[in-house]
């Protein structure tokens, strides 16, 4: 019998390059745009489980993921909209006098 | 899993980090060459070590290297391409070829529901946003990084740790075990459904039938936020030179 091996790497990637994404860019939609990809490996991982034990709460679980992912969304943009029109740019840095 | 193919995975992380240092947007002139050659390699490596494992049932083997070399190239494509919309667009690539790797898994009803909420709401959201919020031209904060070394460093960390120890999970157990534990459902009950799509219904209707509440109440709570957010009237800080009719743009020069 196989392990979960293969897609719980795959995750570990999916996530590690979102995390990649959220440090290093600049622009605030791609930065929301990278948690959306750390999402994805979480689910991944959690479908893997789910079927690695064969029980569906990493599945339902997975699936109220994808409910916060959609909430997060929503609102992200929302704040991004606001913060672009205040500065009239995408940049993060714009706003790094919040670092206090 | 040896300890050998443990430290293969720490070397083709390394090599996958280096790679994306160098596909990252940065100054100077771009080294996408050498980025590339590095990421080759180390998806040589990568599904390689996965190839000779045990880590996916040998039927599916083809279509998970497909689509997991599909999934990570394209999520590596959403945070290095110097253009929002396109990593928007790399991003739906992510999610069909997750939405396929989960087909693989038996969890066609996520499958179905990752595609519709991610590909068919959540990006339409962020290719709007992307569209109402554009610079013209390609704005300085795309095409410059902060902080690649760090970042790749601490990702090359996070991604050696899980993949070292992902090689000692467990093989799976035998098919139908009922769980010891009488308060879930047990996957016996769950295989007895027809469908994946029953059985998740199922779960969550009666085992998580709280938390299927509060994702509503989370739901309406986070869309009257979105709502209140984008209604508020904002000033802009920066300070707009008056318009001037068109004829008149550019005649005058300020002296100097």
């Amino acid at each position: 019998m196989p392990s979960a091996m293969g897609y719980v790497i795959v995750g570990a990637v999916l996530f590690a390059l979102g995390l990649i994404g959220f440090l290093v860019r600049r622009n605030l939609i791609v930065i929301f745009l990278s948690t959306e990809v750390m999402f994805q490996g979480i689910v991944l991982n959690a479908a893997a489980f789910a079927r690695f034990h064969h029980h569906l709460e990493g599945q339902a679980y997975a699936l109220f993921l994808l409910v916060i992912a959609a909430v997060e969304a929503g609102l992200a943009l929302g704040l991004v909209m606001l913060l672009y029109r205040r500065k009239d740019t995408l940049d993060a840095d714009a706003w790094s006098f919040m670092r206090g | 899993m040896t300890s050998t193919t443990a430290y293969v995975l720490y070397l083709v992380s390394a090599l996958g980090a280096a790679s994306l240092y160098f596909l990252l947007p940065r100054a100077g002139p771009s080294k996408m060459a050498i980025g590339a050659a590095l990421g080759v390699s180390a998806f040589v490596g990568l599904f390689g070590i996965l190839g000779t494992q045990d880590s996916v049932e040998r039927s599916d083997e083809i279509f998970f290297h497909l689509f997991g070399i599909a999934a990570i190239l394209a999520a590596a494509r959403v945070i290095t391409h110097p253009k929002p919309v396109y990593s928007a667009i790399y991003f739906v690539v992510v999610v069909i070829a997750v939405a396929a790797l989960l087909v693989l898994q038996n969890a066609e009803f996520l499958a179905v529901a990752l595609v519709l909420i991610y590909a068919g709401a959540i990006l339409v959201t962020y290719l709007f946003v992307i569209m109402l919020a554009q610079q013209p031209g390609s704005p300085i904060y795309d095409r410059r990084s902060r902080e690649p070394f760090l970042a790749v460093v601490v990702g090359f960390i996070l991604m050696a740790l899980i993949a070292g120890r992902a090689g000692e999970l467990p093989t799976r157990a035998a098919e139908k075990t009922v769980l010891a534990d009488g308060e879930r459902i047990p996957a016996s009950t769950a295989s007895l459904l027809p469908s994946n799509t029953m059985a998740i219904g199922a779960a969550v209707t009666t085992q998580y039938v709280v938390a299927l509440e509060l994702a509503g109440v989370l739901l309406l709570v986070s869309m009257v936020g979105a709502i209140a957010l984008s209604r508020k009237r904002i000033t802009s800080d920066v300070v707009r030179s008056p318009r001037r009719a068109l004829g008149q743009i550019g005649k005058e020069v300020d002296p100097f």
